[in-house]
């Protein structure tokens, strides 16, 4: 890495700066961050099919108002200390809205500088609730952990008419969270938590927890994790004998937890906000074209990611894509947004509120179950 | 003018953390796989007692000597086992850190600490990071011109030896290690207050080898190789976006060809290049 | 499982002095490896024959481009350098399969299960077991019946003197190398088929904790580190149960790690330095 070499680098980004110059006249251009490289590769690279997948979309209709939409990626590698230049990055460019398709380390860290030079900031799937804290400019289109837990009682008491439950969450932000909204609201639907077992990221092996269910016995088990530990878990309970219904959350919302699980999977339930059977055209449309051009099943990332950047299209679409103050006022305005996870509404803290789709694995895939439309259940906190 | 400033803060934060293992392994000879613990200890530190509303000074201080005084605990362990036991103890002592935070809800668990106050703006903590570099890389610089670096010398090069001529080698040893530790908890203090939000997975393992390979890089034992290592390994992720989906695959060739080919880093390829020109 | 990567490691430490934290590397391409071929050739028998000449034959590949030009120098230098390894070849395999992981496409042995009394296990498991006891006893034997084997062990003791009875060193460090990479490998398409996932960085955490295992055993001490695999697991799988409220499994892994070297810095086994 010597002087020569670094000059030689800054020559070239200057010569493709330029080079890209004319084009960009045209285009608006949005910030996209999210872990491309590091451990969180795989969450990263949904984020970016999912954002990519919809400018594609948008690009085709015709864009915004005439002009194409272009994004502008970066990899944080869902680190905070890479998270926070590139924020000053962004803002240093003169972007006008930066959408995050990163953990809540990185996107916390990224808002504190996007709310400090007043620029809308769309975190599209992390989970930590201090995030939209950081000020009025922030806005979240995904669940937080404690609404989403807090559909599976509603589905377990109502739907399933079931009573006795015990809890396998996984020990991290997004399992705590889950488990706590659950445990908020189970009385009301008459469920009881008979047992809580915890286990963490790394683990692929459940022999203890699977000694445990069969012991307490429940009528279902409520599962949260991802598709890397919840295949293998679920998996290693039916070989275990358990035969109680298992629900899950939109960590298994992916055909990787089915290739996992196998047969396993058969029957799981899960909350999330994709329906494969949908008559929504938005839903459908992402569905669809995400299979077409990635030749993989959508996942709940992808359709997160691929939310935010309509969020940010419609917004501009109504007040014009230059004034960053006039777009947060039409983010905030946002009002049954027909998007990719459904219809969504913005509350005054800048989370969602938007119905919980219950999808049942049948034959392989994933199948409409039910929906939980509840504004009251399902409200996100408003401070 | 702010991208630059974020980089560089960040870049002296590494710098004191680079600089504060060069003083353990480089110096003193002790190897540590678990420097990023004690970057967290000195994080959490500092965010509970902000949180809990003391003021910003006295949380920077706690950060320091909570995780000083951890790193007290660590250089007696190391009295106990050498070289690569030692090794393997302070990387266990980073999962044992790890797995006490992610466990227990007093410090956050998985959530980790939100809700930082933010006492300084941009430049305050680009100020004040870019100072405590500084000063630490002053303190590097007269520790090893002092009778206590020549001390550590000794310890690093022959234990025994060292202790047959009287010097307290158990002493150096665990002077190294707070020293080390201390700036370490520095650089956690200022980063907890300027990210606002701390959880347990920036202070993992890749993170302990992250400063390691700064270390490495830069030219073990050598101050200004090591602040150099640590600048261009900051820098690094940066100016190298156009290779951006390469980018480990690079960094970890880069590690593997400094220790083939130049293992004492940067610092020794400098110190060949000088007496060439010389000769 | 453990005991399987452990050993590989203990060979090229008790050779070479040195960490071989790259034999993660070997372990996933192994696994990626026994995937493919499996998912071709819908052979399980081939997948393992392919997965472990790969690995054996990446393993000595690693030693002589890594290894062997810093073998003067400090310790550090190949721990280091066997990390960058690690991380390079991580985001190789990211790269070359994709971030998501792989599933294979028939695994009897992920689904099929016997019951023992209270505790079904599935074939996968049972297979490692058996797999294991195998390999190291196969092992075992080599090194103290057949001349390779007891090359091996002149070498680890005493290379010169080794040498002026005609072992060739370089030889016995290559096939330490081969042996171990073709466990690894071999462990690789285990574990891969135990959890039907196949993914780039499921090497890194074994590889850190085998590390710490060869340092329980003492290194260098293959009894020990057997010894060493065996009680990490069962530390691991009851510290669970009791201290899970306060520390996850890695940390109760190493606290028993410390705790042991604290009062026998040699490892259990190990004889002073």
């Amino acid at each position: 890495m010597s002087f020569r070499m670094s000059s030689s680098l800054v020559l070239a980004a200057a010569l493709g700066a330029a080079l890209a110059a004319p084009a960009q006249a045209q285009s608006i251009r949005i910030g996209f961050h999210a872990p491309l490289t590091g451990f969180a590769a795989s969450d990263g690279k949904s984020a970016q099919n999912g954002a990519e997948l919809a400018v594609e979309q948008i690009n085709a209709r015709g864009g915004i108002n005439g002009r194409k939409l272009e994004l502008v990626i970066y990899d944080d590698q869902a680190r905070p200390d890479q998270a926070v230049p590139l924020a000053n990055k962004y803002v240093g460019e003169g972007l006008k809205i930066v959408i995050s398709g990163s953990y809540s380390g990185p996107t916390r860290a990224a808002a504190g500088v996007f709310q400090g030079a007043k620029i809308p900031y769309i975190s599209a799937y992390a989970i930590h609730p201090d995030i939209t804290r950081a000020g009025n400019f922030v806005f979240r289109t995904s669940f937080m952990g404690e609404v989403q837990g807090r559909a599976a009682p509603k589905l377990i008491g109502e739907i399933l008419k079931k009573k006795k439950v015990t809890l396998l969450t996984l020990n991290n932000d997004f399992g705590q969270a889950l488990a706590a909204g659950f445990k908020e609201v189970a009385g009301k639907f008459g469920v009881q938590i008979a047992s809580e077992y915890t286990y963490a990221m790394g683990d692929r092996q459940f022999g203890s927890i699977v000694a445990s269910v069969k012991k307490d016995e429940p009528e279902v088990l409520y599962v949260s994790g991802y598709f890397f530990n919840g295949g293998p878990l679920v998996a290693q309970l039916r070989a275990g004998g358990v035969t109680a219904p298992i629900v899950g959350t939109e960590g298994f919302d992916t055909h990787n937890f089915i290739s996992i699980a196998k047969d396993a999977a058969e029957g799981v339930m899960i909350t999330t906000s994709l329906d494969r059977d949908t008559k929504l055209p938005e839903m459908r449309a992402f569905i669809d074209d995400y299979e077409k051009k990635f030749n993989a099943g959508a996942d709940m990332v992808a359709a997160s990611t691929h939310t935010a950047v309509n969020v940010a299209a419609a917004a501009m679409r109504k007040a014009g894509a230059d004034d960053p103050a006039k777009l947060r006022d039409a983010i905030a305005a946002t009002r049954d947004l027909p998007v990719a996870t459904g219809r969504i509404t913005f509350n005054a803290a800048g989370e969602v509120y938007k119905a919980a789709q219950i999808q049942v694995i049948k034959g392989a895939k994933f199948r409409y179950f039910a929906t939980i439309d509840d504004p009251v259940l399902l409200a996100p906190p408003s401070k | 003018m702010d991208y630059y400033l974020s980089v560089a803060t960040f870049a002296a934060l590494n710098v004191i953390l680079a600089l504060g293992l060069n003083l353990i392994s480089g110096f003193c000879g002790q190897v540590s796989l678990g420097h990023a613990a004690f970057y967290g200890l000195g994080a959490y530190a500092a965010a509970l007692l902000s949180v809990a509303g003391a003021p910003f000074p006295i949380a920077i201080l706690a950060g320091v000597l909570v995780a000083g005084s951890a790193g007290i605990v660590v250089g007696f362990a190391a009295l106990r086992v050498r070289e690569d036991f030692l090794a393997i103890v302070t990387m266990g002592v980073g999962f044992l850190f790890l797995g006490a935070v992610r466990k227990n809800p007093w410090v956050g668990a998985e959530m980790g600490i939100s809700k930082i106050p933010s006492p300084l703006d941009k430049v305050g903590y680009a100020a004040l990071a870019i100072g405590a570099a500084l000063a630490l890389v002053a303190l590097s610089v007269h520790v090893r011109r002092s009778w206590m670096g020549r001390a550590f010398g000794a310890v690093a090069q022959d234990e025994d030896a060292a202790r047959t001529i009287g010097i307290d080698v158990a002493g150096y040893k665990i002077a190294a290690f707070f020293l080390g530790t201390a700036a370490a908890g520095l650089a956690g203090g200022i980063y907890a207050h300027m990210t606002q939000l701390i959880v347990p997975d920036a202070f993992n393992f890749i993170q302990s080898i992250t400063v390691l390979a700064m270390v490495v890089v830069g030219g073990i034992g050598s101050t200004w190789g090591v602040v150099a290592g640590a600048v261009l390994l900051t820098l690094m992720p940066e100016l190298f976006r156009f290779i951006n989906d390469y980018k480990l695959l690079v960094y970890g060739a880069l590690l593997l060809a400094v220790m083939r080919f130049s293992p004492e880093g940067i610092a020794g390829l400098l110190r060949r290049w000088l007496r060439l020109r010389l000769a | 499982m453990y005991a399987m990567m452990a050993l590989g490691l203990t060979l090229v430490y008790g050779l070479l002095r040195i960490l071989h934290v790259a034999q993660a590397t070997v372990f996933t391409l192994g696994a990626y490896t026994g995937l493919l071929v499996a998912n071709h050739v819908h052979s399980l028998a081939a997948a393992f024959a392919a997965a472990a000449l790969v690995a054996g034959a990446l393993g000595p590949v690693i030693y002589r481009l890594v290894y062997q030009p810093i073998l003067d120098r400090p310790p550090f230098v190949a721990l280091v350098a066997s990390i960058g390894v690690l991380i390079a070849m991580e985001d190789g395999f990211r790269l070359a399969f994709g971030p998501y992981g792989l599933s294979f496409a028939q695994n009897p042995w992920f689904t099929t299960t016997l019951g023992f009394a209270e505790v079904s296990l599935n074939l996968a498991q049972i297979w490692i077991v058996v797999a294991a006891v195998v390999l190291l006893s196969a092992f075992a034997l080599f090194a103290a019946r057949t001349r390779a084997g007891v090359a091996w062990r002149a070498t680890v003791s005493d290379p010169p003197i080794a040498e002026s009875f005609g072992v060739s060193v370089a030889r016995v460090r290559y096939l330490a190398f081969f042996i171990a990479s073709v466990l690894a490998g071999i462990a690789g398409v285990l574990v891969g088929l135990l959890n039907n996932l196949v993914e780039p960085g499921m090497g890194g955490v074994i590889a850190y904790k085998g590390l710490a295992i060869i340092v329980l055993g003492g290194l260098g001490n293959v009894p020990g580190t057997l010894l060493a695999s065996l009680l990490l697991g069962v530390v691991e799988s009851y510290g669970t149960v009791f201290l899970d409220k306060l520390l996850d499994r890695d940390a109760i892994a190493y606290l028993f790690l410390i705790a042991v070297l604290m009062v026998r810095p040699h490892g259990l086994l190990g004889k002073g330095a």
